[in-house]
């Protein structure tokens, strides 16, 4: 069941704080909806749990995330793959480019693309698109609270 | 006739237990110590399995065992096998993949079992679940069937995917017959993936006995003694002497209970491992992923006329999807279940059929109700009215052009015809529809802005399977005559044995009405014993419209033993000659005298054996019979649906729906027409709401009820079912079968009539209200801009 | 383990069971009554109707601990010693079932829905108010004329909640 959702938003920090932010593991955390761990295990690589809820499946999700395509600092992709035990699994990335506003903020925009198989896929297609709209407001709901805040 | 004799509708014996809630169900069987078993299942539809870390899961609270593959194949146990060989036209055989209960180095399919666990409570099972590391490595997944062959191949065996490719006819002749042709129609036609839903899910519970070393299985089946020869020939659990199937009341079966699946296997083999009895019930989202599904073929189909419209030919290229795995019977169906009704009940001098069966990562597809010829019926039922349209020709009238009229009638697809009357089900069928006025309602509707449309399906189906003999040359692994016994106790009371298998289908009333005719005795007097390898010899069990056909002709056969033998004990307890002894309605009596013997005194005096010598005439009244059908039998009817369409919407509804059957002789009309309501229901369930669909990565997205649109009241119709009889000349009481034929007949009808309504051919099933209403933007752009 | 009392077809009943527990597990597990079928995980299918206080409730999406004290009605309560419930009758009658699976469930809705609606019910009425039980054997006819007349033999019976409500 592939996903594809796009959007942008303006974040109120300059374009190096906001890449600063991007690239910290503990901002990462506080802000990936449901995020219990994530652990650097390489420059680039993370090894990540988080629990998240889609329509009736509920799952735990064990995996890594990655960044490539670094291009400090205007953007990069971040990627990774979760297995979900019963429910599941989820995978996908999102390339994200930041440019700066005429405000002395930043514009940060996001293309995602993801696929869930399983009981996840199985059970919660139909929604799976409002889940992920709602966890990426819930990710820029905070972050932006984390730059802010910097 | 008498109350409760053949031809009575009488009031089913099995309802007091239903209604009361006193039925007996797998699920409903709790054994003492039993465990639970949970399936962990492969969530991608083609990956290969690097690694199986259950270490954390064997450390949880309650489990008993964690099990993968490759425990079961150090255990030796074997892989499911298709019981139907099939060789392509090069004479190759059918290409079978290994299929092991528990996989072994890749999965195929997205529900593929990976790992059972097991424990105390199913609650524990599932948590453990949880904590079992499966490493995939994913590949490309193969979906669509008509890609199938040559995408990523999916097993060893079959480098191209391609399982057979088979055919069916004289393509010469046929090509020749189509070069004459003065009009040909030509069609493209998906038969949609469909999951069977029966509302009982699969359930099985085994237990290992260890004193004596044997097996039970309880399990939701329709044949319980095909389960236990496969599980114990093929699959190599235990020998058959050590292994008791028992499939208690079934929740409906519709043909995905026919075959041998692997939950049933696990729980036998991880009873042995854990030493206690091991229950699994599937949850309904597992029935979406496992139960086998049925149809999915792709087909063009041409059908070629002469100047008078008479059929000059037939020919059809199909592809089959099988799934990832070949199920029991899945090669069986789309060919000679298929190809050789293709001939429908018209004179077709010549047909040639190819088909291609491919593996694909979806679930095994095998027989759903109908199996092969609700395909069959719907190609040339479809040709038919697409014909008449082009032709502009009444479709009732092409149809009576074309009619087998005389019989019996070689079709050139193997099936002998051996009686029917197709005008006068027409005919009944036009009556009932009120046929001649539907073009003042089509006016009518017209007023109130919607499009009527009226469709007909004048189907045949191949029933009563089959003779052993024939069946063997065409590739069967089995035989598939019926067995019975019957059992006529010391008061007089009877127990019938049968190999038939009763899931819905009422064999407890109409086999008593059966021997309560035959007998003369009451009906509650009788009780019909099935679905119990201990108790009932080897028998084939219940598809493919066969328990009346086949599994009653045993019973007949029986019946005419022990009537013979009463006769011999009633001979001599009434001191006359055995041939001078006449029964009926209960009573044995001398001809020309007034002696006679009631039913009980006969049955009393076989078993106590005072009035006769031992030496002379054996004790007891049991008898048992084999009965192996002489020919398939040939159910056929009309089907005329009438639908309102809302062209604002492609809001659909049946507004009519008339069936006319000639299922030969008709034991309890009450059940038969409960029959065709049921078939009815699937074959609209088909054609206008249902649909299996799995995405491009091979995840199924209909896995719920939620998604999966199953027809429910409002659905549906009442319907009016009308019959006509011609009796059915091979076997002893004419019947032909009435299981399938609302579900072979009904999709048909049903496109007929909606493409009628909306003036354009071009609409696959399901036919729900958005497909409808596209198909209208196309056909009337302009209607629609205004 | 969280205590659940309730009255189970006309007897108290007490258990400690784990609150996860569902009604229709704790009716088929711990009280062996295995009349309430389970058909699907998503209260789509209707084989698990019960009466709880007189109204129909799936439960298979019910938690045990939910229907404490109050008193439910399952299949194996409905008819009154002996003599079947008219509407079991009905079914009998009319052929409204095959496999029977579905049966207990349509049983249950069939009688509240004649509580709700009276018993004089039309045909759109009863197809519309089957909405929550599927049936895959009967195509539904025998089942719409089952309620029919169960309806009209039920003449004058208006149901613990309605009765409760006056």
């Amino acid at each position: 069941m592939a996903m594809t959702m796009n959007g942008e938003i303006n974040l109120a920090a300059a374009q190096d704080v906001v890449w600063a932010k991007l690239n910290d593991p503990e901002v990462l955390k506080v802000c990936i909806p449901g995020c219990e761990t994530l652990e650097k295990i390489s420059d680039n690589e993370f090894q990540a749990v988080a629990t998240n809820k889609v329509g009736p499946v509920k799952a735990r999700f064990k995996g890594k995330v990655r960044f490539s395509d670094i291009d400090a600092p205007n953007g990069y992709k971040i990627s990774g793959e979760g297995d979900g035990g019963i429910a599941g699994f989820a995978k996908g990335g999102a390339t994200v480019r930041l440019t700066p506003n005429d405000g002395g903020g930043t514009v940060l925009s996001y293309d995602v693309e993801a696929q869930i198989g399983g009981k996840l896929a199985q059970l919660g297609q139909r929604l799976i698109n409002g889940a992920a709209k709602k966890m990426a407001d819930q990710f820029f709901e905070k972050f932006g609270q984390a730059v802010a805040g910097a | 006739m008498s109350a409760t004799g053949i031809g009575a509708s009488v009031r089913r014996k099995e309802d007091f237990r239903f209604i009361t809630g006193k039925g007996h169900y797998t699920d409903d069987i709790s054994r003492p110590g039993q465990t639970y078993a949970y399936f962990l299942r492969s969530p991608h539809a083609h990956a290969k399995i690097k690694r199986i870390d259950k270490a954390a899961a064997e450390k949880m609270p309650g489990v008993l065992g964690v099990l993968d593959g490759a425990e079961m194949q150090a255990d030796k146990i074997g892989n499911l096998i298709c019981g139907w060989m099939i060789h392509s036209k090069d004479g190759s055989p059918m290409k079978m993949a290994p299929h092991p209960a528990l996989a072994v180095g890749k999965v195929c399919y997205v529900g593929d079992p990976v790992v059972v666990v097991v424990a105390e409570t199913l609650a524990q099972a599932k948590d453990a679940a949880e904590k079992v590391v499966v490493d995939y490595e994913e590949l490309p997944a193969v979906v669509d069937c008509a890609k199938a062959k040559g995408a990523t191949q999916i097993h060893e065996v079959a480098s191209d995917n391609v399982i057979f490719d088979w055919h069916l006819g004289d393509k010469a002749k046929t090509d020749a017959a189509f070069a004459s042709a003065k009009h040909i129609t030509k069609l493209d036609i998906y038969n949609n993936r469909l999951a069977p839903n029966a509302i009982e899910p699969r359930a099985a519970i085994g237990e290992y006995d260890t004193g004596s070393e044997s097996f039970t299985l309880w399990n939701t089946s329709q044949n319980p003694h095909v389960a236990r020869l496969v599980i114990a020939a093929f699959v190599g659990m235990a020998p058959e002497n050590k292994l008791r199937v028992i499939a208690p009341d079934v929740g409906g079966g519709f043909g995905s209970k026919i075959f041998i699946y692997n939950e049933e296997v696990v729980a036998l083999w991880a009873s042995k491992r854990v030493g206690r009895p091991v229950k699994w019930t599937a949850e309904r989202s597992e029935s979406f992923l496992n139960d086998a599904h049925g149809r999915d073929h792709a087909t063009h189909a041409e059908m070629a006329f002469d100047a008078d419209g008479k059929i000059l030919g037939l020919r059809a290229h199909t592809v089959a999807n099988l799934g990832a795995y070949m199920s029991t019977f899945s090669s069986s169906v789309p060919t000679y279940l298929y190809a050789t009704l293709l001939s429908g009940q018209y004179a077709i001098p010549q047909i040639y059929c190819e088909v291609d069966a491919v593996y694909t990562n979806t679930a095994p597809v095998d027989a759903y109700r109908g199996a092969g010829r609700p395909e069959a019926a719907f190609v040339v039922e479809r040709l038919m009215e697409v014909a008449a349209r082009e032709l502009g020709v009444d479709p009732a009238d092409l149809r009576r052009r074309n009619f087998v009229k005389s019989f019996p009638h070689q079709t050139p697809v193997i099936m002998a015809y051996d009686t029917g009357d197709f005008d006068a089900s027409l005919k009944k069928a036009m009556e009932l529809a009120d046929y001649k006025n539907f073009g003042k309602r089509k006016r009518e509707a017209e007023r109130r802005g919607k499009l009527r449309g009226i469709g007909f399906s004048a189907y045949i189906e191949a029933c009563g399977i089959a003779p052993s003999q024939a069946v063997g040359s065409l590739g069967a692994g089995v035989g598939l005559w019926e067995s019975a016994e019957v059992r006529v106790n010391p008061t007089g009371s009877v127990e019938v044995l049968t190999g038939s298998h009763a899931h819905g289908q009422g064999h407890e009333t109409t086999f008593a009405q059966l021997v309560s005719e035959r007998l003369g005795i009451p009906i509650e007097s009788i009780s019909i014993v099935h679905g119990d390898t201990d108790k009932v010899q080897f028998g084939m069990g219940t598809y493919g419209s066969r328990s009346g056909a086949v599994g009653m002709s045993a019973i007949v056969k029986a019946l005419d033993k022990v009537e013979a033998k009463a006769k011999k004990v009633a001979a001599h307890m009434m001191e006359a000659a055995e041939g001078d002894i006449e029964f009926k309605d209960g009573t044995f009596t001398v001809a020309g005298t007034d002696k006679s013997a009631a039913w009980g005194d006969v049955a009393l005096n076989a078993y106590i054996a005072h009035k006769f010598s031992g030496q002379e005439l054996e004790p007891g009244l049991k008898e048992g019979a084999f009965y192996d059908p002489a020919n398939f039998t040939f159910p056929a009817g009309c089907h005329i649906c009438e639908v309102e369409v809302d062209p604002t919407t492609g809001e659909t509804e049946i507004v009519n729906w008339s069936a006319v059957d000639d299922f030969g002789v008709v034991i309890n009309p009450m059940i038969v027409e409960g029959q065709v309501h049921g078939g009815v229901a699937q074959g609209i369930g088909q054609a206008m709401i249902e649909h299996a669909i799995y995405d491009d990565n091979g995840q199924p997205v209909t896995g719920s009820f939620m998604d999966y649109a199953m027809p429910r009241a409002h659905n549906l119709p009442s319907f009016k079912v009308g019959m006509t009889m011609t009796k059915c000349p091979s076997n002893p009481l004419g019947m032909k079968g009435c299981g399938e034929a609302g579900a072979i007949a009904a999709p048909a009808a049903v496109i007929n009539a909606i493409t009628d309504a909306i003036g354009t051919e071009n609409i696959a099933m399901p036919a729900n209200a958005a497909t409808v209403w596209a198909a209208i933007q196309k056909t009337q752009p302009r209607a629609a801009a205004e | 383990m969280p205590t659940v009392s309730m009255t189970v077809n006309g007897k108290p009943v007490s258990a400690n069971v784990d609150a996860r527990t569902l009604l229709v597990q704790f009716l088929r597990e711990n009280l062996r009554l295995t009349g309430t079928h389970v058909g699907c995980d998503t209260s789509q299918c209707g084989a698990c109707v019960v009466h709880v206080d007189g109204v129909a409730l799936k439960s298979c999406t019910t938690f045990a601990w939910q229907v404490e004290g109050a008193n439910v009605t399952t299949i194996e309560g409905l008819a009154n010693g002996d003599k079947l419930h008219p509407m079991q009758e009905a079914f009998r009658e009319n052929h409204g079932l095959q496999c029977g699976f579905c049966t207990p469930g349509m049983i249950m809705s069939a009688v509240e829905m004649v509580w709700r609606k009276g018993s004089d019910l039309d045909e759109q009425t009863i197809r519309e108010e089957l909405d929550g039980n599927l049936c895959r054997c009967t195509g539904y006819h025998n089942i719409v004329k089952a309620i029919h007349a169960g309806a009209r033999a039920m003449a004058g019976d208006r149901g613990p909640a309605q009765q409760a409500a006056e």
